[in-house]
């Protein structure tokens, strides 16, 4: 009997350390979790603190929100790999857990100094896998961060604004699922082909990439 | 001035039901190989089909961000890995294939390349002589020629100044490009509509020939009577779900399979085990596994700018690697840069002052196979680093490592694990050289595909004969980078569209 209260007990703590007590979403996701949500955060924060030489953090990029646009236009395989990821990363502490207090926790349940200590433990681990993990997080992480105009016009890396010549391709093909009816050029539309002049680098940049835009 | 006709062109908003069609050729695949192959058989008066899986993209709907870019862009979302060693690989799915998203680098297989593969393989034909006319004649068509000076920016040339204070060979690279503005973007598409990608050169030319053209279309089957081949079926795909509708069958007198060497292999063997006669369909599949190394400048070299592989050396080619510079967008240039926290923005913060160059290596001994998944078209590649390539790409960092200090850089980031993130000086760097390293500490990437389908004179050990014609089938080519014997050494394009070039007019001999 006590075993089993005990087995009873056990099973609960697991599951409130694994499953549940994840806070509520600023929106609703279609494709994330809410325990996927978190951990997106609490990594993307770890990843990218705010302050120093690029004032935007993790937190500000929306990290959460770019996931979601990525698997949406993701295939059901990516998708499961991506949430594989994020559910290695979420319990890995508890198979790896930081030093400390509290570095036993999942991983979005951790203070940021554990969770920065919690990367850099995977970053730096002998296990290929646990490393392969870790580079897994930061790439698509990074992805998200880069995805903010802000990031990139700091660092001077925004695309510039550059007219499209339109030929005779453009003729042909519709935008993805739209029909041919919908192209909207004709061959007195055809421009001359790019004439090879250098881009010029103070040059606009793209409406995107704007500063009214972010 | 285009004179193609309306229904020439299929996308997937069209099909409002199933479709059978007729045709001398039916190509698969339209990427460099199969549209060179369309357009020359149009050309030569027949009737062709080009088929495609991926949909068009035209410049509105190019992605500026790597992740989203790839995701709509290559297999599996651009995260396709080999198992064994674990490497990421590309593939392209999209019209004109991997020549949407490359750089547009060409460059000749070398003569004591191809003249090894005549010697190992019992080939008679495939000398740099032999292979030169068709060379031409893709380079007239596309326009393949020099980058200029003007649009190399400053991480190109950089590299040449680093390459000529060694002694090292380097020169500009050949590119089918034409007006290249510097840009930067090959990889998520060019807005310029400069780079020469086959959905804008070679399948417009097809279609002005005559060609018809099925997009989004996946073909699952070859279909066989006996030992000829009697044409393809498959289904149409949602763009980026691929979720099947429609179903399509194409009758032609004679096929090519131009689906990549990653795919031709599973198409075969889903088609029954075809042309596998000599049980070489999926086996020997070859890389040229790349390594990077990102080196930092004291003062701002504005990577942004600049063709986006504009410079190599083949000084090395004997010793079994080529070296480039190389630019992908921002997001996966990131990527590369180690740690988290305030170190790894800091670490970004750099990136402005920055150049990245790799490394590709002739890795003939790394040898993987293709096999097939059950309910999908995506292969599962396996594939081992033979320990003795680990020190062929070691050396390639430690050369590039030299070329960086050479050029003046204050720090470089190797990317290599087991040595410190950042190296400051030619001493430090010295590790790179002296250390054994594993292929696990590597971060590697293999973007170049190979002999999944080898050619070889003996039929017993080759699946199709050097013109790309199947030993088994008479009627049946393959025309993608899954016929080379072995790894060219170089970029494989421009040999491939060489080759493409060569069985077209065989082809248009025979029918
Ligand atoms: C990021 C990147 C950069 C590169 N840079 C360079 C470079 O600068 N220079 C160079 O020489 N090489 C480069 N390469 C390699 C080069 O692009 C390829 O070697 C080349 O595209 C191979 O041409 P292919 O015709 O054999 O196959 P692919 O280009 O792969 O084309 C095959 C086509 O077939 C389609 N297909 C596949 N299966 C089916 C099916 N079942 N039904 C219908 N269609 C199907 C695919 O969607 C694809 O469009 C690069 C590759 C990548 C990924
Ligand atoms: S560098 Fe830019 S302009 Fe030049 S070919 Fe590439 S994408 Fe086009």
């Amino acid at each position: 009997m006590l075993t089993a209260i005990l087995c009873v007990l056990a099973l609960g703590y697991v599951i409130t350390r694994v499953a549940i007590g994840y806070p509520d979403p600023r929106r609703h996701y279609r494709r994330l979790g809410r325990g996927e949500v978190a951990l997106i955060s609490s990594a993307a924060e770890a990843m990218y603190p705010a302050g120093g030489p690029i004032p935007a953090s993790g937190l500000d990029a929306d990290l959460p929100d770019y996931i979601e646009r990525l698997m949406t236009a993701s295939g059901l395989q990516t998708r499961m790999l991506l949430h594989l990821l994020f559910f290695l990363v979420e319990h890995g502490t508890l198979v790896f857990p930081t030093s400390g207090r509290g570095g036993m926790r999942r991983f979005s349940a951790q203070d940021i100094e554990h969770r920065v200590a919690a990367l850099d433990g995977w970053a730096e681990s002998t296990l290929f896998t646990r490393r392969l993990v870790f580079t897994s997080l930061r790439a698509v992480l990074t992805m998200g961060y880069f995805a903010h105009p802000p990031v990139v016009r700091r660092l001077g890396l925004a695309p510039l604004a550059i007219e499209a010549p339109i030929c005779e391709a453009d003729l042909l093909y519709p935008r993805i699922g739209e029909k041919p009816e919908s192209i909207r050029w004709t061959a007195e539309d055809l421009t001359p082909p790019s004439a090879g002049i250098p881009l010029p680098q103070d040059g606009t940049l793209h409406p995107g990439f704007a500063e009214a835009e972010s | 001035m285009s004179s193609v006709e309306a229904g020439q062109v299929r996308v997937y908003a069209q099909y409002d039901a199933d479709l059978t069609l007729e045709t001398d050729v039916v190509v698969v695949g339209s990427g460099p190989t199969g549209s060179v192959v369309a357009k020359e058989l149009t050309d030569a008066g027949k009737s062709v089909v080009l088929v495609e899986e991926g949909p068009p993209f035209v410049p509105d709907e190019y992605e500026f961000d790597g992740g989203l870019s790839m995701a709509r862009t290559m297999r599996e979302g651009g995260l396709r890995t080999t198992s064994g060693t674990i490497m990421p690989t590309m593939q392209a799915i999209a019209l004109g294939g991997g020549s949407l998203v490359n750089s547009a680098i060409c460059t000749r297989a070398p003569a004591f390349v191809l003249d090894r593969w005549c010697g190992d393989f019992e080939l008679e034909r495939t000398t740099r002589a032999d292979l030169d006319p068709h060379y031409e004649a893709v380079a007239k068509f596309l326009g393949i020629a020099v980058t200029p000076e003007n649009v190399l920016g400053r991480r190109n040339l950089l590299f040449r100044e680093g390459c000529d204070a060694l002694g090292f060979h380097s020169e500009p690279i050949y590119r089918n490009v034409r007006g290249c503005r510097g840009s930067g973007e090959c990889f998520t598409g060019c807005r310029s509509r400069a780079k020469q990608s086959m959905d804008i050169s070679y399948i417009p030319a097809a279609l002005r020939g005559g060609a018809r053209l099925l997009t989004s279309v996946r073909i699952e089957r070859v279909l066989s009577e006996g030992w000829r081949a009697t044409g393809v079926a498959g289904r149409v795909v949602k763009p980026f779900t691929g979720n099947p509708s429609h179903h399509v069958r194409i009758h032609a007198k004679l096929v090519v399979l131009a689906a990549g060497c990653t795919a031709t292999p599973v198409l075969l063997q889903k088609s029954g085990n075809l042309a596998n006669r000599s049980g070489q369909v999926g086996e020997n599949l070859q890389f040229h596994p790349g390594v990077a190394i990102m080196g930092i400048f004291p003062d701002l070299v504005n990577p942004r700018f600049g063709a986006t592989q504009g410079y190599q050396s083949r000084h090395f080619l004997r010793e079994g690697f080529k070296l480039e510079t190389l630019w992908a967008p921002p997001a996966i240039t990131a990527v590369r840069l180690p740690g988290s926290g305030m170190a790894l923005k800091n670490r970004l913060s750099d990136i402005p002052y920055s150049a990245i160059w790799d490394g590709i290596a002739s890795c003939n001994r790394s040898l993987g196979r293709v096999r097939v998944r059950r309910r999908s078209m995506d292969p599962i590649l396996s594939w081992k680093l033979h320990p003795a390539d680990v020190p062929v790409l070691a050396q390639a960092l430690w050369v590039l490592a030299q070329i960086f200090f050479a050029a003046g850089a204050r720090t470089i980031v190797p990317g290599v694990h087991g040595i410190a993130p950042e190296l400051h000086s030619l001493e430090e760097a010295e590790v790179l050289r002296d250390r054994p390293i594993r292929a696990t500490d590597l971060v590697l990437a293999g973007n170049h595909v190979f002999c999944t389908t080898r050619m070889h004179g003996d039929a017993r050990l080759g699946v199709v004969d050097e013109m790309g014609r199947c030993h088994d089938f008479e009627n049946l080519y393959i025309a993608d980078t899954g016929i080379f014997p072995q790894c060219p050494a170089v970029n494989p394009m421009w040999t491939a569209m060489a080759l493409a070039h060569r069985s077209a007019q065989q082809i248009a001999q025979q029918i």
